[in-house]
């Protein structure tokens, strides 16, 4: 039986209380900062920069700005420059140079209504191609910016005049595996996920899923879309194999109600892509290993292909507050390092331990170990993650 | 608590009975628990246990949650709140593990961070892709429960955007959608279309170190859903970034699931390169050289791996499966080289299960150089055909090399001790076995025609590939073929030599294209030459380019046929190809050029010429007769596949003349004789079969048809008799003895069975081919047995043949005497012709001693003058046993001894070297 150690650990490192209300957090690449982002009581916006300091976080800068900031990302900049983009409550789109954060390198008015999410994609060698920000806002529309274009969207993705605006929760990037596919998946408040291709400017797919979509990720998004995660207000949440999809029943799908409440968010092991992290209402994590079926896609009746999903595996789960997390973020340079924020004003510092051990399950965990060495893969190229972390 | 009604009552109805959501107090306990086996129930158990209406067991609610999880070990009842690790969770040194790690991946992070603020000036926008074509937007469709219409809308593209429009992009995007309409699914070609370069301009060291390790885990997780190719890219991109041994080594370990073993190869040696002791590399490319059947250097890399981590389990498990397969080959593919040894020292049957004193049989001196061959042919992965070729005696045009093969050979022995020793077997850069033997051959070789800095370019070049540095080996041939073509020097033997060189290197480095490309050139310069056109074969191999593959192994086969890596390499191809094109793989095939005979017996000649070891020269005209037995047993078989007996006939009888100990041969003969209803010598050679294998049953019921053909019921059916005896199965024979049974009761009833019709005889069989269809016109006629009596003055080779066998069968000297004496000296070398065998010469021989030598050594003297000029004559001397050697010794002593006019003692020695 699975001795509860031979388990991923989600060990605390650090915690801080603040004194504002916290939105976003998310780590500098190659660097031990992370950015918190949030609204102080006077309602103003706060980006704090903290950095990792023998074994504790120390604040190193904190910038005030007119309007709280809803969310941010490092994904369009390269990593020579770190330019963090934010979207903030009144609908703008900065880009800010974190050593000169006073006055933001890029700006525009992106939305009517608030900045509900935004991703990056092309920059920190993060897909091939461009770098684009997109956002999605209460005001129904989904954006997409490249920093070097000047107040107008390079695409933009609106319901059809005379419709009613569903308020869009949440948006990510996927499918830069070269320099013209890219997808952009956003997921709306009556349970929409929408599929938007943007090389051919047309919705590739569409889903609902019934609850509010609060969070999609692609498990990498410079690769061939491999999969997509999306959480659900009801605290359920679905994973779709997204290589095959079926002329009628879409792509396959395998869903997990954990949390017993809302699943505020889903964030992928920049390491691994088949390890990810839900954030519930509940104030707890839940950490989570797709296990890929022996084959992936099969042929129906009708001689077409149809994907088949795969099985998910509880790894760990922790409750660290009462309040919901509002937001993680693992860090590309270190395995398992990860920072969250929550609505108790706290922002943790966690390390999530053994993820290069995760195999199948949690018995299989133990099994690795034990059964012989097999030639088979698995097993090397686990073992060589430590190595190219170290490498970093 | 009555624990035993309740649980050997069924489990379910119990609690039903109740009301669902409340469980029993009874049911609280352990033994109950235990034997519950309800994965629902047991989690309701726990809901209660856990919620504590029915108090507070901690010991019970653990107890039960370890029943549930051997149940189910997912189960979701399981899941408890957890809260965070901290120190106190962990051992002492696990926690200092895991907060030293982070100490100092901060510190270098850090480090990294400060650097690349320094950087920042740098920065650079060379290599970003354009704007995308601005402000195009997507109209949404509906959101879902809306019931508007839906809609998509492509706005009009900007003018910007149509300068980019590439007009066969979209009609190829036209064509993808009506592929796709076809077969509906969508069909993720888009693979393709990952670049497995990378533009790195102006991007840091620190950036491509990112990147690199970023592209490899996305090959990692690739591999892990079992996306090999796509895996295989990611690992490509990685290594263009930056090469790291782990993404070769993964990519290897990619290679190895799609089973490209020479990438496997050619992957695992650059990480040897980098790291001489990587297991893992070590280990992938044992697998790649078992899957290549290169045992010997697979059985190398493992015990290099098993001396570094003496407990590996997957090394030993391999080492197991390799051993094994070494027996299996050390059993099957010496025994060419066994058979002959045998053949020439003991004049024995050849047996093909021998495997028992194979081994012992290695190191004395006529298998040695088999067991070396059979070494040779195992080492050396991508150079094993080079090698093979090299020891095997095939050269190129230039006799002289064949001097270096008796260097060659020794040191690769030498070579073969070191490896086994075992030291330093992991450096494959420096050790690496197959290259030294090769390439002395070519660096020692004449270089008459070049001038000094060429052939020292060329010398260069050799010793560098011999150290394993292929590209700077690569460098230096280069040099010189540039060298060589701008001082316009005529020598096409040279340039052919550093093109096959470099084309080596390239196939080393894995370079097939370019391979090909020199071999080509070389070959263009001197076709048929066997090096390039080797190296040009294994290139297209490992392009899966098989069909030309299978062209050049067999045009090298033409040159020279006992190489037996390609010998290995085209049965491989061939299966290959009949994979993929099926029962009609021929007719897609390139033509295979004929190589001219001229350059084929060159070949041969400057083979044999040259070679210094007597007993490698006799192996090799041994395994040559070797090959061109069977190639003519095969054509001989094909011949009667077809129907042609005659034609199969003579192939049959070249085999014999090559090797009469073939009990095979002698009945497939007796079949096509049968066939074309010459039954005497169909039976004279079952006979011969018999000889050499008693309980031959083929042989037996052939000699029956034999007989049966020859009217000669009762031997006849003696011998299907036999047939059954050995085989009751045979239902050909049974039938075959049933008829038989039959005729010879009518022959019985019709005639009599003394009476002597010889006369009949002869006239009916003057032309035996007919002799078939007078049996079955006539079957009641004339029939007799002559089995008994000796027609003793035959007219043809058929009667002389049936009489000196009946003399024979009935040892009856004088009989075959007065045979002798009838029949003329000078036609009796065509009377015996095919008949002759070791006993009918043994038995003549004694006839002779014993009858005419006395009365008439002159006609003994003519009919030995004449017996040594028959067809088969020397062969037959060979199977002469001992007993009948000294009787044929004694013959000419005695012959020696009588004073006749017709001959001198001169006359008798001359004749008597013919016989002895």
């Amino acid at each position: 039986m699975s001795a509860p150690l031979d388990k991923p650990q989600v060990v605390s490192h650090s915690q801080k209380s603040l004194n504002y209300s916290l939105f976003d957090s998310k780590w500098i690449p190659c660097s031990a900062k992370f950015v918190c982002l949030g609204s102080s009581c006077r309602g103003t916006g706060l980006m704090q920069i903290y950095e990792l300091q023998h074994g504790g976080i120390k604040l190193v800068k904190e910038t005030e700005k007119t309007k709280p900031i809803k969310c941010g990302t490092f994904g369009a900049s390269s990593l020579q420059q770190r330019h963090l983009a934010t979207g903030d409550f009144d609908g703008n789109l900065h880009v800010w140079n974190l050593e000169a954060p006073d006055v933001p390198v890029y700006s525009v008015k992106a939305h009517k209504e608030i900045v509900n999410a935004v991703d990056g994609v092309g920059g920190l060698g993060i897909g091939d191609g461009a770098p684009e920000i997109v956002t999605g806002s209460r005001d129904g529309t989904v954006k997409v910016w490249d920093p070097r274009q000047k107040d107008t969207p390079v695409a933009n993705m609106e319901p059809v005049e005379g419709e009613t605006k569903r308020d869009c929760w949440t948006v990510a990037f996927g499918h830069a595996f070269n320099d013209q596919d890219r997808c952009v998946c956003a997921g709306y408040d009556n349970g929409d996920i929408k599929l938007f291709d943007l090389r051919n400017m047309s919705v590739r797919w569409e889903k609902n899923i019934k609850n509010g979509v609060c969070s999609v990720e692609f498990d990498r998004k410079d690769i061939q879309m491999n999969k997509l995660v999306a959480t659900s207000l009801e605290g359920k949440f679905h994973v779709f194999d997204m290589r095959t999809e079926h002329p009628t029943k879409g792509f396959a799908s395998v869903s997990e109600k954990a949390h017993k409440s809302t699943v505020w968010q889903v964030r992928h092991l920049p390491q691994n892509r088949d390890i990810f992290m839900t954030a519930g209402g509940a104030g707890n994590l839940h950490l989570w290993k797709y296990e890929y079926p022996a084959k992936r896609s099969e042929m129906d009746g009708d001689g077409e292909e149809r994907g088949v999903a795969g099985t998910l595996n509880l790894l760990q789960n922790v409750t660290l507050s009462t309040q919901p997390i509002s937001s993680l973020d693992w860090s590309p340079d270190k395995q398992g390092l990860c920072v969250c924020s929550s609505f108790d004003q706290c922002v943790r510092v966690l390390i999530v331990t053994k993820l290069n051990r995760v195999r199948s399950g949690w018995g299989a965990a133990v099994d690795g170990r034990t059964a012989p060495a097999s030639l088979g893969c698995e097993q090397s190229l686990q073992s060589e993650t430590p190595h190219q972390t170290s490498d970093q | 608590m009555s624990l035993d009604t309740i649980s050997s009552s069924p489990l379910h109805t119990q609690p039903a009975s109740l009301t669902t959501h409340s469980v029993p107090v009874e049911h609280l306990d352990y033994k109950y628990i235990e034997k519950c086996s309800d994965l629902k129930y047991l989690e309701k158990i726990l809901g209660v246990l856990r919620s504590g209406k029915e108090g507070i067991y901690p010991h019970l609610t653990e107890f039960c949650e370890k029943h549930v999880e051997k149940l189910d070990p997912r189960s979701r009842a399981l899941r408890k709140e957890n809260f965070p690790a901290t120190s106190a969770s962990f051992s002492k040194d696990e926690w200092d593990q895991i907060t030293n790690e982070l100490q100092t991946w901060e510190n270098e992070i850090k480090i990294n961070d400060v650097e690349l603020n320094k950087q920042l000036f740098f920065c650079n926008d060379v290599n970003i892709p354009p704007v995308r074509g601005s402000n195009c937007s997507i109209q949404k469709v509906t959101y879902s429960g809306d019931k508007a219409y839906s809609k998509t809308r492509h706005l009009p593209r900007s003018y910007q955007d149509w300068d980019k429009f590439d007009v066969e992009k979209e009609c190829a995007k036209i064509d993808e959608t009506l592929t796709t309409n076809e077969s509906a699914a969508i069909i993720d070609d888009s693979l393709l279309k990952i670049q497995s370069k990378i533009d790195t301009t102006g991007l840091t060291e620190q950036e491509k170190v990112v990147l690199a390790n970023r592209e490899k885990d996305k090959g990692n997780e690739a591999f892990r859903a079992g996306d090999y190719e796509e895996a295989v890219t990611y690992y490509t991109r990685s290594v263009y970034i930056m090469p790291m041994t782990t993404a070769y080594n993964n990519r290897a370990q990619a290679e190895i699931k799609l089973q490209r073993w020479y990438d496997v190869l050619s992957d695992c040696e650059r990480v040897l390169q980098l790291e001489p002791h990587n297991t893992k590399a070590l280990l992938r490319r044992a697998t790649a050289y078992k899957q290549l059947e290169n045992l010997q250097m697979a059985h190398d890399d493992i015990n290099a791996v098993l001396r570094s981590e003496p407990n590996n389990m997957s090394a030993q498990r391999l080492l197991e499966e390799i051993s094994k397969k070494i027996n299996a080959h050390i059993h099957h593919k010496p025994n060419k080289g066994k058979k002959l040894l045998i053949q020439e020292v003991e004049d024995d049957d050849d047996d093909d299960d021998d495997d028992g004193d194979e081994k012992d049989d290695m190191p004395c001196a006529g298998g040695q150089s088999a067991g070396e061959n059979r070494q040779a042919a195992v080492r050396g992965g991508m150079g094993n055909a080079q090698k093979k070729a090299h020891s095997g005696g095939a050269r190129g045009p230039t006799a002289n090399k064949y001097k270096v093969k008796a260097e060659g050979e020794p040191a690769a022995v030498a070579n073969r001790k070191n490896l086994a020793n075992g030291n330093s077997t992991a450096q494959p850069a420096n050790g690496r076995p197959d290259s030294p033997g090769e390439e002395r051959t070519e660096s020692t070789c004449a270089s008459g025609a070049l001038p000094p800095p060429l052939a020292r370019l060329k010398n260069e070049g050799n010793q560098l590939f011999k150290n394993g540095q292929f590209g700077d080996a690569l460098e230096k041939y280069t040099q010189a073929i540039t060298g060589f073509t701008e001082a316009a020097i005529d020598s096409p033997e040279d340039l052919c030599i550093l093109y096959s060189n470099r084309a080596a290197c390239y196939l080393k480095d894995g370079n097939s294209s370019d391979c090909i490309a020199d071999c080509s050139r070389a070959l263009e310069l001197q076709p048929f030459s066997l090096k390039p056109l080797l190296r040009r074969a294994m290139a297209y191999e490992s392009l899966e380019r098989y069909r030309k593959a299978y062209v050049d192994y067999k045009t090298a086969l033409q040159i020279d046929s006992s190489i037996q890596a390609a010998h290995d390499s085209v049965n491989r191809i061939t299966r290959l190809l009949i994979e993929q094109d099926g029962a009609e793989w021929r007719q897609k095939l390139p033509e295979i050029p004929a190589v001219p005979v001229s350059l084929r017996q060159h070949h041969t000649a400057a083979t044999s010429s040259t070679h210094l070891h007597k007993e490698n020269d006799t192996q090799e005209a041994a395994r040559r007769a070797e090959a061109r037995f069977t190639s003519l047993k095969t054509e001989g078989n094909e011949l009667v596949k077809k129907g042609q007996y005659q034609e199969a006939v003579g192939k049959y009888s070249e085999c014999l003349k090559l090797k009469s100990d073939e009990c095979a041969i002698f009945t497939n003969r007796a079949l096509c004789f049968i066939k074309l209803k010459r039954f005497a010598e169909a039976k004279q050679d079952c006979n011969s079969a018999l000889n050499l294998e008693s309980s031959n049953k083929k042989a037996f019921y052939r000699r029956a048809l034999a007989n049966k053909g020859l009217k000669d019921y009762e031997a006849c059916s003696s011998d299907l008799q036999e047939v059954l005896r050995l085989d009751t199965s045979v239902q050909e024979a049974q039938q075959e003895l049933d008829e038989v049974t039959a005729l010879l009761k009518q022959q019985r009833a019709t005639g009599s069975p003394s009476q002597p019709r010889r006369d009949i005889t002869i006239t009916e069989v003057e032309d035996y081919d007919e002799e078939g269809d007078a049996v079955k016109s006539s079957s009641d006629g004339e029939q007799k047995s002559t089995s008994q009596t000796i027609n003793l003055q035959p007219s043809n080779a058929y009667e002389f043949g049936q009489a000196l066998n009946a003399a024979r069968s009935l040892n009856d000297t004088a009989a075959c005497a007065q045979l002798l004496r009838t029949v003329p000296p000078d036609s009796l070398p065509q009377y015996v012709s095919t008949q002759l065998d070791g006993h009918t010469l043994s038995f003549i021989m004694k006839t002779l001693d014993t009858h005419l030598l006395a009365s008439e050594p002159g006609v003994v003297y003519q009919l030995l003058d004449h017996l040594h000029t028959t067809e088969r004559f020397s062969m037959v001397l060979m199977m002469l046993n001992p007993d009948e050697r000294r009787q044929m010794t004694q013959l000419f002593e005695h012959l020696c001894s009588v004073d006749c006019e017709d001959f001198s003692q001169n006359d008798i020695k001359n004749l008597a070297n013919k016989y002895i």
